[in-house]
């Protein structure tokens, strides 16, 4: 026994950091908006089916509102006209949200570079995890889903509202 | 300036990369290259190449007999041995499958029903691969709408599809319109056609076919032909505030999606105009003074 052996104390008390316990609850169970543009969506219905289980990630319940949703997955092209719709879904959802880039359309226009696609959904809302592929597999997906989990477990709560704490001094 | 092939030339430093920032406005696959040709089927047309064709080969013939002329009579003056006589080439037979089919004769009954009934108004009729095609004048295409609606012998009830073409090399026209309609009681279809100028406004076919609603709309959206006496006559498929016509070949399709976007909820300006209509219609008076 040397001298990192736990206490009795710590066999039963596990300490950690409430922003931790916080990150862990929230990567641990987010939810998705059904929420699909073209094609990429039935690549994100495949990863949410039975085969590939959005669920055991704690992504498997798709809401149909925004204001339940903390993940927006945009799976398809954006279009010119659809992307007020996206900024206005955006702003609906409620604070701390995520955005995933699915696809090569909605990461940088695919292969439209055309007078009705943005090049890029990251011209309208600010996004976590880009996604390439055309369409990407589930498994791609489901990668891109574990890297937005690491990225919500090393967060801080400080981190988004880092400019706010700024501009205030 | 120094001499670009002296290696002791120091090189330029490169401008600073700065924010990247794409030039779309730039872009090399951005310039539109114009056709050239009209390709629009027409029994006309066809007629014309194929007599240009003959008259070009017949040229053609009638050179090589006076080539050969002279250079049997140079023979003859020289003493030697006379020229082959030339043989004219046979066209190669084509058994292609592949070939466009070519339009033809009209024969078919409702054609030729429709050029009585409609006399001059009938531009041109013809068949090409078993379709019916009937080109009307484009001020008349609500009475040839009307006759193949009505007429008991061809009773055309249904308005399947409406489209629009943009044929920038044309002289005297610039798009085609082109009015597919199916009798479902006699399970035929025939197809009308007009060409129009830019700036004019055809009729609209709304109040013989409601399905043309839509559709019209779509080829406002996409080509900027307005119709007359249309019950809406906004685009469709674009946001309301989209600018030119993107069917129309001058439009470039290329590098046209890095623009600036327009969040606001009325893009276009029309809730506010219905707003101002129904408040005028209300007898209220929504409009701000002028300043002046």
């Amino acid at each position: 026994m040397g001298v990192n052996s736990p206490t009795a104390l710590e066999h039963v008390l596990i300490t950690t950091k409430v922003e931790k316990v916080i990150n862990w609850a929230r990567a641990s169970s987010v939810w998705p908006m059904t929420f699909g543009l073209a094609c990429c969506a039935i690549e994100m219905m495949a990863a949410g089916a039975s085969r590939f289980d959005f669920d055991r990630f704690g992504a498997g319940i798709f809401r149909a509102t925004p204001r339940q949703s903390d993940l927006m997955i945009v799976a398809g092209t954006v279009t010119y006209k659809m992307a007020p719709v996206i900024k206005k879904l955006y702003d609906q959802m409620p604070e701390p949200k995520w955005v995933i880039a699915m696809g090569s359309c909605a990461t940088a226009g695919g292969p439209f570079d055309s007078y009705h696609t943005i090049q890029g959904v990251d011209k309208v809302i600010p996004v976590d995890v880009f996604i390439p592929g055309c369409p990407p597999r589930p498994e791609s997906l489901i990668y891109g889903f574990l890297k937005l989990q690491d990225k919500i477990m090393t967060s801080s709560i400080a981190d988004r509202y880092k400019e706010i704490f700024e501009e205030v001094g | 300036m120094t001499d670009p092939i002296d290696p002791q030339a120091p090189e330029a430093p490169e401008a600073p990369a700065g924010p990247y920032v794409y030039d779309y406005m730039a872009a090399p696959n951005r310039q539109v290259v114009l056709p050239k040709t009209v390709p629009l089927p027409s029994l006309r047309t066809y007629q014309a190449e194929v007599a240009a064709a003959a008259a070009a080969d017949e040229a053609k013939w009638q050179k090589q007999l006076a080539d050969f002329e002279v250079a049997k009579a140079k023979a003859e003056a020289e003493g030697k041995d006379a020229p082959k006589p030339p043989v004219r080439a046979v066209p190669r037979k084509d058994d292609n499958d592949l070939k466009t089919p070519w339009p033809t004769e009209a024969k078919d009954a409702d054609l030729l029903k429709l050029q009585e009934l409609l006399g001059g108004q009938v531009e041109e009729v013809f068949e090409q691969a078993g379709e019916r095609v009937c080109q009307v004048k484009k001020e008349a295409i609500l009475e040839a709408l009307k006759v193949c609606r009505d007429e008991p012998s061809l009773k055309y009830e249904m308005l399947a599809d409406q489209s629009a073409t943009h044929y920038p090399a044309a002289k005297d026209f610039a798009f085609s319109i082109v009015y597919h309609l199916t009798s479902v009681s006699r399970s035929r279809r025939l197809r009308l056609r007009i060409l129009v100028p830019e700036g004019f406004v055809p009729e609209s076919a709304c109040p013989l076919y409601p399905s043309a609603n839509w559709m019209e709309r779509e080829i406002y959206d996409m080509l900027g032909i307005r119709f007359a006496n249309h019950p809406d006559m906004t685009r469709i498929l674009c946001p309301e505030d989209w600018e030119g016509y993107p069917l129309r070949k001058e439009y470039p399709t290329v590098g046209l999606g890095q623009r600036d976007i327009d969040f606001r909820d009325d893009r276009g300006g029309v809730l506010n105009r219905l707003a101002m209509e129904k408040a005028g219609q209300m007898g209220i008076n929504l409009k701000q003074p002028k300043a002046d």
